[in-house]
């Protein structure tokens, strides 16, 4: 059975705090559940983003996903 | 006064042609930091190598694109340019603009950013170049509520749809491809302005086969005009051309010495698949083997026209050479109705049903076409629950091998003795 949205969300949050790249692609959040379509992991990925949780990187043509605080940051020390 | 030396970019004054170095030195006399893009491009040159870092977490609350973040690596060389962020504005539908519109932009990039502009991205985004992370937020509420304009798509977001005029001013529109173009931006602004896909992904809507927004070489999805039926002729106006009382191409080639207009040698005997001859003074066509390679249209506009049963094209994979080099798109749906009145239903049925299946399979930045290739077309027609058609192949009658699968068959095992009772060797 597909996990739910939240469930999804703290799935894909808590993989993106341990994966060993601090910046990964949606498809990285693919096996989070392998029962949820991509569309809706995108969904729950993009999601967190807005409540601030993790963040996009774009290289421009490409973008990615990354915790907050872990995305490789050019206007700071640190990431944000 | 130059604030760098650049004797390298200066060179590029010298010759005939109008100047990029010309215009930024106009544009830094009013914007210092164009100083410093001059002075860090000079550096590149000496140097051979980029001082641009690409790609960043820049962008405005709530969007996931639009922004493309840059920043030199130089900064302390070049302050003007330590910032110099790339603003992605979706351009209105057939790129028609008022000048009251394009002077209130300008003002809001003088006031915001650099001043200088890319008129158009290759995708048609207007493209603003320079601008620093502060900026940002000021410039997209200015842009948004004062222009009532949004940005555009980049990442692996849904980039801007972009379309030809189409029925605006073009009689061989064979369906509306601002409408189309317009209400696939509004449906699809999640998929614009946040990611969706493993790498970016682009619409393009031309209203006929001469696909002035080439659509063909460019877009992942390609939605050609084209016509079902026959080619209209007006037998009298074929005539006239004939005769040299109506100029050949609408007189676009008239300034040449191209002497008499000669039907047999610059339109049948150039038609690709040898389907027009005249019949007496009566142009025939044997529509049945027509292309839509347009160039019977395009010369004698005023004699031929597209069909009255219109529709489109759907072709599936066009990129630029990143990856195994440039691509064309693949035809894959030779004729669909592209109609406002059921809301575009059987176009977006179809560009969904890609999209599910690019985001299952696609490698992380490979583009549907890549994917396509890598699959194999048969699986992608079988996905789309499409049926082979001759169309799918590119030379059907010189190939004509068609790969049945088991079930459609029966199974692959035989009794060969029971074969060989009918079938003597």
């Amino acid at each position: 059975m597909a996990l739910s949205k939240e469930e999804l969300k703290e799935k894909i949050l808590e993989k993106a705090m341990k994966a060993a790249k601090p910046q990964l692609y949606v498809k990285d959040f693919y096996k989070c559940d392998p029962e949820t379509k991509p569309r809706a992991i995108k969904n729950a990925a993009n999601e967190l983003v807005k409540e601030g949780k993790m963040t996009f990187w774009s290289s421009g043509s490409t973008t990615m996903y990354a915790a907050k605080g872990r995305a490789k940051d050019e206007e700071g020390e640190g990431g944000i | 006064m130059s604030k760098h030396d650049t004797p390298l970019l200066d060179e590029l004054e010298s010759g005939p042609w109008p100047s990029f170095v010309t215009d930024m030195k106009r544009q830094a006399e009013k914007k210092p930091e164009v100083w410093d893009i001059l002075g860090q491009l000079e550096l590149s040159f000496k140097d051979k190598i980029t001082h641009w870092k690409h790609g960043g977490i820049v962008g405005v609350f709530g969007y996931g694109g639009g922004i493309v973040g840059r920043y030199s690596d130089v900064p302390d060389k070049f302050p003007g340019v330590e910032h110099f962020h790339t603003v992605r504005i979706n351009q209105p539908a057939s790129k028609y603009y008022s000048t009251e519109n394009l002077r209130a932009l300008m003002d809001l990039w003088e006031k915001y950013g650099s001043g200088m502009t890319n008129m158009h991205g290759s995708t048609g985004d207007m493209v603003l170049l320079g601008t620093r992370t502060e900026n940002l937020e000021p410039l997209f509420w200015d842009l948004t509520h004062d222009l009532k304009q949004d940005l555009g798509g980049s990442g692996s977001n849904l980039r801007t749809p972009s379309c030809c005029l189409g029925k605006s001013r073009c009689e061989w529109a064979c369906y509306d491809t601002q409408e189309t173009c317009y209400h696939l931006t509004m449906h699809y602004q999640d998929e614009i302005h946040r990611p969706a896909f493993p790498y970016k992904f682009k619409f393009k809507f031309s209203g006929c086969p001469n696909d002035c927004v080439a659509s063909i070489a460019r877009s992942d999805i390609a939605v050609i005009g084209t016509w079902k039926d026959d080619i209209r002729i007006d037998q009298a106006a074929v005539k006239e051309y004939v005769a040299g009382n109506y100029p050949s191409n609408a007189g676009a080639h008239a300034g040449g010495d191209w002497g008499a207009f000669d039907i047999e040698k610059e339109v049948i005997g150039l038609c690709p698949t040898g389907c027009m001859s005249m019949n007496g003074d009566e142009l025939v066509i044997d529509n049945a083997e027509c292309t839509r390679c347009m160039h019977c249209l395009n010369v004698m506009p005023r004699a031929l026209r597209p069909g009255k049963e219109q529709g489109a094209s759907i072709c599936v994979g066009a990129k630029a050479p990143i990856l195994d080099g440039a691509q064309f798109a693949t035809l894959i749906v030779p004729f669909m109705k592209v109609s406002a009145d059921n809301e575009f239903e059987e176009l977006i049925d179809f560009i969904e049903k890609v999209w599910d299946w690019w985001m299952e399979v696609g490698k992380n930045r490979e583009r549907v076409g890549e994917t396509m290739q890598r699959i194999g077309l048969p699986t992608f027609i079988n996905v789309m629950e499409l049926d082979p058609l001759p169309q799918h192949v590119k030379e059907p009658r010189s190939n004509p091998y068609v790969f049945w699968k088991e079930e459609e068959v029966g199974g692959w095992d035989r009794d060969i003795k029971e074969f060989r009772k009918r079938n003597a060797m």
